[in-house]
């Protein structure tokens, strides 16, 4: 039960402790926070989420998610700099990053259990990381709020500019 | 209007150096996993500070910004890390620009002799300048992005140092609002020209 346990709250830390994953949760949530209808995009999220776990589970082989995840977290970052944030668009990507995201955890498990158990935490933890992080960005109402996103917007998207440049050297 | 202009500025700047306070926090946390990823920020925090030429030209951009008033004092800093990450991107993927530290030590020259003359160009102009200059600044350190290090906590932090110089570039530039705060901030961008003026003497 402990190991299970141990494994849940790993799998939960994971999002905030990987920093690619935490730059995408924090540029989707950026833009996320300035939709009106912000539910929308987050199902979509989650939903992406447990497809991409389903996908995991039937051990699919290594893929690019990681550079899916940076390329999101640009075109998030620049559409928040941009303050340009339509609500189709939000979905798309936070169907691409939930997916990526998912294929991109994969669990490091001793049993089957526990690795269930670590993706488990990883859904849950994204998907709060997530509400949490938008939630808060929903608040910036005053016009030096927004221009505090669109600041962090624009250094979101220039991280993940460089790492992904890195990447593909 | 234009002290309510001010004090939105000042509350922007608040809250973001407390996010960057909290996201520089960062580290200790991933040391626990990853000791790569601390030495990754730290790396990238202390590499745009380390050199007196990015230093003064980041400033600068924040400083002229200021001075020219919005919608520019927030426009430059949120255009300049997007195109200093492709210079970025260009150099770490092997292309060449030519005359990096000539166009660094331009930039500090210009954008400072531009604060000292209290210009004033379209916005677009100013942003085109600062863009330009950007490209510059990027390849430098894209270029110097030690190998083994990691990449995105090292870019996170070399991203946030800037973000902090054009922040402190602002809040100095916020002087301007008053007259003898007007006379410091063009005396500083004297100041920022020579510096570049020295660069430019050793890079030629």
């Amino acid at each position: 039960m402990t190991g299970l346990l141990q494994a849940f709250v790993g799998g939960f830390m994971n999002p905030l402790l990987t920093p690619a994953h935490a730059l995408t949760l924090a540029a989707l949530a950026l833009c996320v926070g300035q939709q009106k209808k912000r539910g929308a995009a987050l199902i979509v999220f989650a939903l992406a989420l447990i497809v991409g776990f389903l996908v995991i589970v039937l051990a699919v082989e290594e893929t690019p998610a990681r550079l899916v995840l940076l390329a999101g977290a640009a075109v998030l970052g620049v559409m928040t700099a941009a303050a340009w944030t339509p609500q189709s668009v939000v979905c798309l990507l936070a169907g691409m990053a939930g997916a990526a995201l998912a294929l991109d955890s994969p669990p490091q498990a001793l049993t089957i259990a526990e690795a269930y158990a670590t993706l488990a935490g990883t859904a849950v933890g994204a998907c709060a990381i997530l509400v949490g992080a938008a939630t808060i960005a929903s608040h910036a109402n005053a016009d030096w709020q927004r221009l505090g996103l669109r600041i962090l917007g624009s250094w979101i998207a220039a991280s993940a500019i460089l790492v992904l440049a890195v990447q593909l050297r | 209007m234009r002290e309510r202009e001010h004090s939105k500025i000042v509350r922007v700047l608040g809250v973001l150096l407390v996010a960057v306070a909290v996201l520089a926090g960062r580290p200790a946390l991933a040391h626990i996993i990853d000791g790569s990823a601390a030495g990754g920020f730290l790396g990238g925090f202390s590499h745009p500070l380390f050199g007196l030429d990015h230093v003064v030209a980041m400033v600068a951009v924040g400083l002229w910004g200021a001075f020219l008033g919005p919608p520019a004092i927030w426009l430059l800093p949120i255009a300049f890390p997007l195109v200093m990450a492709l210079g970025g991107a260009i150099a770490i993927l092997g292309g060449p620009v030519p005359g990096v530290e000539i166009g660094i030590a331009l930039s500090a020259i210009v954008l400072g002799s531009m604060i000292a003359l209290a210009a004033r160009p379209p916005l677009m102009g100013a942003a085109l300048v600062v863009a330009a200059f950007a490209i510059f600044h990027g390849h430098a350190h894209g270029a110097e992005l030690p190998p083994g290090t990691d990449a995105v906590s090292f870019s996170v932090g070399f991203v946030m140092a800037t973000g902090l110089l054009h922040l402190t570039g602002i809040a100095f530039g916020l002087l301007t609002r008053w007259p003898a705060g007007r006379i410091g901030v063009r005396a500083a961008g004297i100041g920022i020209a020579l510096v570049g003026a020295a660069f430019l003497s050793k890079a030629v």
